[in-house]
């Protein structure tokens, strides 16, 4: 059965497709009301941003005389939004579609979905965790707590407040577990993470030999197209993760350089690079970095991502020179983030599966294998 | 045994897992923030019916286990176990509740199902996507719902209850979906 067949012969189920709705306009107020611009940004780009680890949707712009030019669906707006803060635009964000090949067959991804993307000029990645904090507690207030408009309290009963305190202590249930949103969130460092979830020394871990030997001994695999990057997260997605924002919402911070492409490093330890994302049971709702500005160095990382690109067999780009140019300009020092807008549908609707927050699903548009 | 690699999962797929055989109940892929690409399963003992989860490397190699397909009849229910024959060796092989919850109401005596087995234990069980079975209750004539697709509850010989058009008398057969428990045709 299609979605909108169910919601006709179920019409309760509206209830869990229009909390996309209040969440979108409860984003709006939030960056509006700090005096943030909302962009529109490219769907259709000429130059995706140049991350190995991301296969692109490949379309055909055509002129009038059928010349074809290659053009893609954007895989994220950040570069769009860097380059208007090159320009002077301040404080800014978008709330749009972005495209992911390749990322089928799973309740975590669908290939079209909706990012929200903010930077906030003269600020370093703290700052954009207190903004995570800020935000969801705003959602939670003004989805939840604010929403007179569900009489079966089905929601309600979800999210209670605590009468001795003043602050509201905001507490919401996600697939089972208690979850209080309350800041600060638990912050965590990728180092501590490994060394409490996994019993990982992340001195020795960070040398490819040392990795694998780790790795072998805990019985992973290990096969002569595996990377440190692959061992890295086949230890965090088995050890690490399930067991990330319990109780509270966990901000993991400080990964190694090499899997932030587009961050800056930290000056104190260049062996990690100021990015963080942040998990509520188990689930990855946020990707932030202290951007990068230093042109030669981004160049650098392009052109280290566009051979991988090649090796991995995925679809090969240029990268987009005229970001390089922005940032020859100087992009003002900034700090943004990723957060996949369906996931925290998941998140409000209490349900494990994007397909329940998506009308049109991929799933059901194109057929699951 | 023979060596697979993740592309080839699907659910109900029987695999070794830390040098025991397991069945993969649930897989999905995923993409952690700024890495490549895995796959998480849910996987199940088949010794001891643990279930737990295992995140592959997407493209991971693993070893698939030898699984025998064995044409058997259901004979009789026995304690908590059900007892099926092979049809050829006559041997018997009790198989418990588990592999088959999901669809006792439709289990008939006498009738040949195709049964997965690994080192002599049953593991699962191929089942027909529709069976035929006896209406052995129903009541007589209509209640006057002249409702277009009105129908009415009928009791089968397994003791499965399903919804009928009116038509449907006592000592009829009738084709059941196994996967939805409903009804598909008169047979």
């Amino acid at each position: 059965m299609k979605t909108w067949q169910k919601l006709q012969k179920h019409p309760s189920l509206w209830q869990r497709y229009f909390l996309r709705e209040k969440l979108i306009r409860s984003i709006r107020k939030f960056f509006d009301g700090q005096g943030f611009h909302e962009v529109e940004t490219p769907l259709l780009a000429a130059h995706p941003p140049a991350e190995s680890y991301l296969e692109v949707f490949e379309t055909t712009l055509l002129d009038r005389q059928r010349r074809p030019t290659k053009a893609y669906l954007s895989p994220s707006p950040e570069v769009p939004l860097k380059k208007l803060m090159v320009a002077g635009l301040g404080n800014c964000y978008s709330l749009t579609k972005s495209f992911r090949n390749m990322e089928t067959e799973s309740k975590l991804h669908n290939p079209e979905f909706t990012i929200l993307e903010w930077y906030r000029v003269g600020a370093d990645y703290k700052d954009i965790m207190k903004d995570c904090e800020d935000l969801l507690k705003f959602i939670n207030k003004s989805v939840i707590l604010g929403s007179e408009a569900t009489p079966e309290s089905d929601l309600k009963d979800r999210f209670w407040t605590s009468q001795n305190d003043d602050k509201k202590k905001h507490q919401i249930i996600y697939q089972g577990r208690k979850i209080d949103l309350t800041p600060p969130w638990e912050r965590l460092t990728v180092v501590e993470a490994f060394a409490t979830y996994a019993k990982v020394n992340f001195e020795d871990f960070l040398d490819f030999q040392k990795a694998k030997i780790i790795a072998a001994k805990k019985g992973y695999r290990l096969e002569s197209k595996t990377t440190w990057e692959k061992l890295f997260n086949q230890i965090f997605l088995n050890e690490i993760e399930p067991k990330l924002g319990q109780g509270k919402p966990t901000i993991l911070y400080d990964y190694p350089a090499s899997m932030a492409a587009l961050a800056k490093t930290k000056a104190s330890d260049p062996r990690f690079a100021e990015r963080f994302e942040f998990y509520i049971n188990g689930l990855e709702l946020g990707d932030a970095y202290s951007e990068l500005t230093d042109w030669r160095e981004q160049e650098k990382r392009f052109k280290e991502e566009m051979k991988e690109i090649k090796r991995l067999g995925k679809t090969e780009y240029d990268y987009d020179h005229d970001f390089i140019e922005a940032l020859k300009v100087g992009l003002p020092t900034c700090s943004g983030i990723a957060v996949g807008v369906d996931r925290l549908v998941m998140l409000l609707a209490d349900t494990d599966d994007i397909a329940d927050t998506l009308f049109f699903p991929a799933s059901e548009e194109f057929g699951s294998p | 045994m023979s060596t697979i690699t993740t592309a080839d999962f699907h659910k109900g797929l029987f695999i070794e897992f830390k040098g025991e055989p397991h069945q993969i109940v649930e897989f999905q892929h995923v993409n952690p923030g700024k890495g490549s690409a895995f796959v998480r399963t849910t996987l199940k003992s088949l010794k001891t019916g643990k279930v737990q989860e295992f995140t592959y490397k997407s493209g991971e190699t693993v070893t698939e286990i030898p699984i025998e397909t064995q044409e058997m009849q259901y004979l009789y229910k026995e304690g908590d176990g059900y007892v099926f024959m092979n049809n050829f060796s006559f041997e018997q092989l009790q198989v418990p509740e588990a592999i088959l919850s999901d669809y006792l109401h439709f289990l008939k005596p006498n009738e040949t199902y195709q049964l997965l087995v690994h080192d002599e234990t049953a593991v699962g069980i191929r089942f027909p996507k529709k069976v035929r079975l006896l209406v052995s209750e129903a009541e007589e004539g209509a209640r006057g719902d002249t409702v277009a697709g009105a129908g009415k509850v009928v009791t089968l010989e397994t003791g499965l209850k399903v919804t009928v058009p009116l038509f449907i008398k006592e000592g009829d057969t009738i084709a059941v979906d196994t996967a939805t428990g409903q009804y598909l045709e008169r047979a």
